[in-house]
């Protein structure tokens, strides 16, 4: 895998742009009333993708694991601080009670003993790092034991995905089910509905994306990045080499996992609602075509994509709710096909085309043919 | 007990005078259909005439008695008086709409009632008469009635209605039942009597009968007494006959021995049949993932291009259908065939689905997947953008619900051996599944087409240095796969509902399937599928919840992967990949 030159040279001034104009553009804009605080909230919502999208390009891009269950991690980051802000709503709720709604609902008369320690912020974040951390552990450790990996690794997790959903979707899961925990009002003292609460969080969630970025950025150019890359092209090579590659993969895998959960536990207060419907492996494979259209191995490329096709689906879905679908769907059976690279890797696929047009102007044709078919594994 | 005994004797006295009654009667008018008879004895004038000529039906027993005396009973049945004075038993026509009368048809004959001059009477249902019933009198009827559902021709219900007879325990029942044993020619019908005969007898004031009935009960593992000889020996206990409780207490330990079998042979019969489900619908995938190594994630949508041309078959075969898919609407005229063609709609829709899954299987690879052979987890992100794009095609053209597909009348019913229940349904299944694999091993074993196939997933450069033309046979093998796909589609069309997500229910455990079975190796998926067929159903069997069944199948198969990581059969090359 050379480097695209054109992309690399912008990359840095272009994730310097991007995170002063997240961080500090947009919530000025939105004092000053420019913004709306709808559309802050949407676009705290978008960036929470984007750092999803990173933690999947962290794997797929960097480490060559394709994962269909960062939903499910995203989701589990989500649930555990939901369970702290339902404990938060108290005596406000539509019951009255001190139990959460679905539970009065259910008729359930106490709290289930592991909802008690959520009501400390501080153990429920904790649990937002160490739930899906644990799960991506014990699964991490049996598939990449095993070697299980390419396809198989995408079935496996597949599977997880769905049986995860199944379980969240029972009612005796406590967790409440097909419904999941909405109706929030709280966090840490300050109320959900103000915008004042929503720049904030939109804030963290900007400064959370782009530490990401530079945090994966420093970790994939280390040693540490290099076998990793390594893995991606020929794991056997690198296994022959004397690495346990096992143990490389199963820490980025846990990494990614809790990269995603934080995700998602920001997620939640932005939204106001989480329900077992995010946890499927669809969602997985939507946020997986969020990277592959801003392009994989980049970092940037994929906030770039989770952005861009959310945003589209806000507005086709207002415009066009039938054909929304058709058009991911086209959209991305084209981007495999034809822009391996993804948007960011555009400049670099029209600098390389001119460049050989220029050499030989009579074998355009079969030019294009090669490009789109890089040789992998 | 002593009443109840004088009452039933006072009733069979008056059932032998009926009887001889009803004889006169019959010599003197010939042969009377029911509907006569059931009409004279309503127009009997007291109340002991009219039971006795009910209590006559009993010489004559059949299903049409039910459905008289029924509506006699039911207040269905008035009097109307004609100028003569006659009385005449009648039935209300319907009401007709801006009128207060109704027509009436004579219950004799089922003739309009007509008056002197020929126009048919209209009468309001106020003015006429309901024909009354005493109580004693619709006893009577029920007993005739009972004996009548026990004289029904039809050996189903003949044996339903003396299965029936048992409920209660009633003994005036028992003449009846030991009547009908002398006279029953059906094995069957005589058991179902031993054991209805039985049941009754666990009520009797004789203890040695009681014994009796309670070891044919046990030895029978008749399953309609289990609870109530459970009572029997709660009661017995109480009461301290230890003779009766240790009876009783026998037969309910042989009748739980009995529930155990039917229980285990009915989940392995359902754990057959749901992994023949598995196996048809993985079956399409082993050859497309299993021996290309393409992950089509839109595997599930061939299967729902199959169950939606069944329904577009079945719809051809009856009244036409119309689609509005785009706004634009297309009518498609249907042949309007009878109760008989449509029976033969599936065989017509097995072909055709086949044909087209596999046709829209060959434009895929041309289009798309012939540039993914060597990019494998690509090939999944770009079916799956396929597979998008295709359920909401469904949904634009054959609208968000479920269609209806109807199976032909000959799948539904069961087949009972010994109490486990075999349904048609799930047999045809089981059948369906053997042929699938029994076609697909001879195309892959015995044909051309399938010598190119193995050679080309063996060694692709290899076969094509020998003049094999691989792409080709990517392009065959692909579509072969997907045509599979498309006969389980119209096999599930007959299974289960028919929707724009048919194929996603059964897509994760299709791919399970193959990766556990070991890919590359049908033998391993037909395997893998019985066996996570059977460990499904007998989870749900023990545990009485099929979504922790299912989760715990899946972590299994984890584990499994653990112990195989190639799954069941492992095709060993030395090649490293």
């Amino acid at each position: 895998m050379t480097k695209a030159p054109i992309t690399s040279k912008v990359q840095m001034p272009l994730l310097m742009v991007m995170a002063v104009f997240l961080i500090v553009v947009m919530p000025v804009l939105n004092m000053t009333g420019h913004i709306q605080d709808y559309t802050l909230n949407l676009w705290g919502k978008y960036l929470c993708y984007g750092i999803m999208a990173v933690s999947i390009d962290l794997l797929w891009g960097y480490t060559g694991l394709l994962c269909l269950g960062q939903a499910l991690f995203f989701t589990l980051g989500g649930y555990m601080m939901g369970m702290h802000m339902m404990l938060m709503i108290g005596k406000l709720g539509a019951y009255n009670s001190n139990l959460p709604d679905f539970m009065v609902f259910l008729g359930h008369s106490k709290l289930p003993s592991f909802w008690e320690p959520f009501y400390s912020f501080p153990f429920a974040l904790l649990m937002v790092f160490l739930v899906p951390g644990l799960l991506a552990f014990i699964f991490g450790y049996l598939a990449f034991r095993s070697r299980i990996k390419g396809v198989y690794f995408s079935i496996l997790t597949q599977a997880l995905t769905y049986g995860a959903s199944l379980l969240f979707f029972r009612n005796e899961l406590m967790m409440g089910g097909n419904n999941g925990f909405t109706d929030f009002r709280s966090i840490l003292g300050a109320d959900l509905r103000t915008g004042s609460t929503q720049r904030i969080l939109y804030i963290t969630t900007a400064i959370l994306l782009v530490a990401v970025i530079f945090g994966c950025k420093w970790l994939t150019n280390s040693r540490f990045g290099l076998i990793q890359r390594a893995i991606r092209d020929s794991e056997n090579r690198v296994l022959f080499s004397g690495y346990a590659t096992a143990n490389f993969k199963l820490f980025i895998f846990v990494v990614c996992a809790m990269i995603a959960a934080v995700a998602g536990a920001l997620f939640v207060p932005q939204v106001g609602i989480i329900n077992p419907s995010e946890m499927t492996a669809e969602k997985s494979l939507e946020a997986v075509v969020w990277v592959a259209l801003g392009g994989r191995g980049t970092l940037v490329g994929p906030v770039i994509g989770a952005i861009s096709v959310n945003a589209l689906k806000s507005w086709a879905t207002r415009e066009y709710p039938d054909f929304w679908i058709l058009i991911l769907g086209g959209s991305f059976v084209l981007v495999v096909m034809f822009m391996p690279k993804g948007i960011v890797g555009i400049p670099a696929q029209i600098q390389g085309f001119l460049k050989r047009f220029k050499r030989h102007p009579g074998r355009l044709s079969k030019v294009v043919q090669t490009e789109t078919e890089p040789a992998e594994s | 007990m002593d009443r109840q005994g004088f009452m039933t004797r006072l009733m069979w006295i008056a059932g032998l005078l009926g009887i001889v009654l009803a004889i006169q009667e019959v010599s003197a008018q010939g042969e009377m259909s029911v509907r006569e008879k059931v009409a004279a004895a309503i127009t009997m004038p007291d109340s002991d005439n009219q039971i006795a000529a009910v209590l006559a039906l009993k010489l004559t027993p059949s299903p049409e008695i039910v459905e008289w005396l029924g509506k006699w009973k039911e207040g269905l049945v008035f009097i109307y008086q004609d100028e003569t004075g006659a009385t005449i038993p009648v039935l209300l026509g319907e009401k007709k709409t801006g009128t207060r009368k109704v027509t009436m048809r004579r219950l004799d004959d089922d003739s309009v009632v007509k008056a002197g001059d020929g126009m048919s009477v209209e009468v309001a249902p106020l003015d006429v008469e309901m024909a009354e019933t005493s109580s004693k009198l619709r006893k009577a009827m029920k007993q005739v009635t009972d004996l009548a559902a026990l004289a029904n021709p039809d050996l189903a219900l003949r044996i339903r209605a003396i299965e029936d007879s048992a409920i209660g325990q009633d003994p005036e029942k028992l003449p009846a039942l030991l009547m009908l044993k002398k006279t029953e020619q059906n094995q069957k019908a005589l058991d179902a009597l031993d054991e209805s005969i039985a049941i009754i007898n666990l009520r009797s004031v004789d203890t040695a009968k009681r014994v009796e009935a309670a070891g044919l009960l046990g030895r029978r593992g008749s399953l309609a007494a289990f609870d109530l000889l459970k009572t029997i020996a709660a009661e017995e206990k109480k009461s301290g006959n230890r003779k009766m409780e240790e009876a009783a207490l026998l037969a309910v330990k042989r009748i739980e021995a009995h529930i155990s079998t039917i229980n285990a042979t009915g989940t392995m019969f359902r754990g057959i049949s749901s992994g023949s489900v598995l196996l048809v619908v993985a079956i399409g995938l082993a050859i497309t993932f299993g021996l290309m190594g393409i992950i089509n994630m839109a595997h599930g949508e061939f299967i729902a291009v199959g169950a939606y041309t069944t329904y577009l078959v079945q719809n051809i075969f009856a009244k036409g259908i119309d689609l509005s898919p785009f706004g634009k609407s297309i009518s498609i005229p249907g042949m309007k065939l009878s109760e008989g063609g449509m029976d033969m709609y599936f065989i017509a829709a097995l072909p055709l689905s086949f044909v087209i899954a596999a046709l829209v299987g060959l434009l895929l690879e041309r289009s798309v997947i012939q540039f993914l052979y060597r990019r494998p987890l690509e090939s999944l992100l770009a079916t799956w953008g396929v597979s998008l794009v295709m359920q909401q095609l469904f949904r634009l053209i054959f609208g968000p619900n479920n269609v209806q597909v109807s199976s032909p009348t000959w799948l539904s019913g069961n087949w009972t051996v010994n109490d486990v229940v075999f349904g048609w349904n799930r047999l045809f299944v089981i059948g369906f599944a053997v042929l699938i694999i029994i076609a697909t091993w001879l195309v892959l074993n015995k044909t051309s087409l399938g010598l190119l196939i193995r050679s080309v997933m063996q060694n692709r450069n290899m076969a094509a240095c020998m003049g094999v033309r691989t792409e080709r046979v990517n392009m065959m093998t692909f579509a072969f796969g997907c045509g599979l796909a498309g006969l389980a589609g119209a096999f599930l069309s007959q299974i289960g509902n028919v929707g724009p997500s048919l194929g996603q229910n059964y897509i994760v455990d299709a791919f399970m399937t193959v990766v556990v079975g070991g890919v590359g190796n049908i033998l391993g998926t037909v395997i893998s599928a019985l066996g996570i067929g059977m460990a499904d159903q007998t989870l749900q069997q023990y545990l009485g919840n099929p979504v922790i069944g299912k989760i715990l199948v899946l972590g299994g198969i984890i584990l499994f992967l653990q112990w195989r990581p190639q799954g069941l059969f492992v095709t060993r090359s030395r090649s490293l990949d």
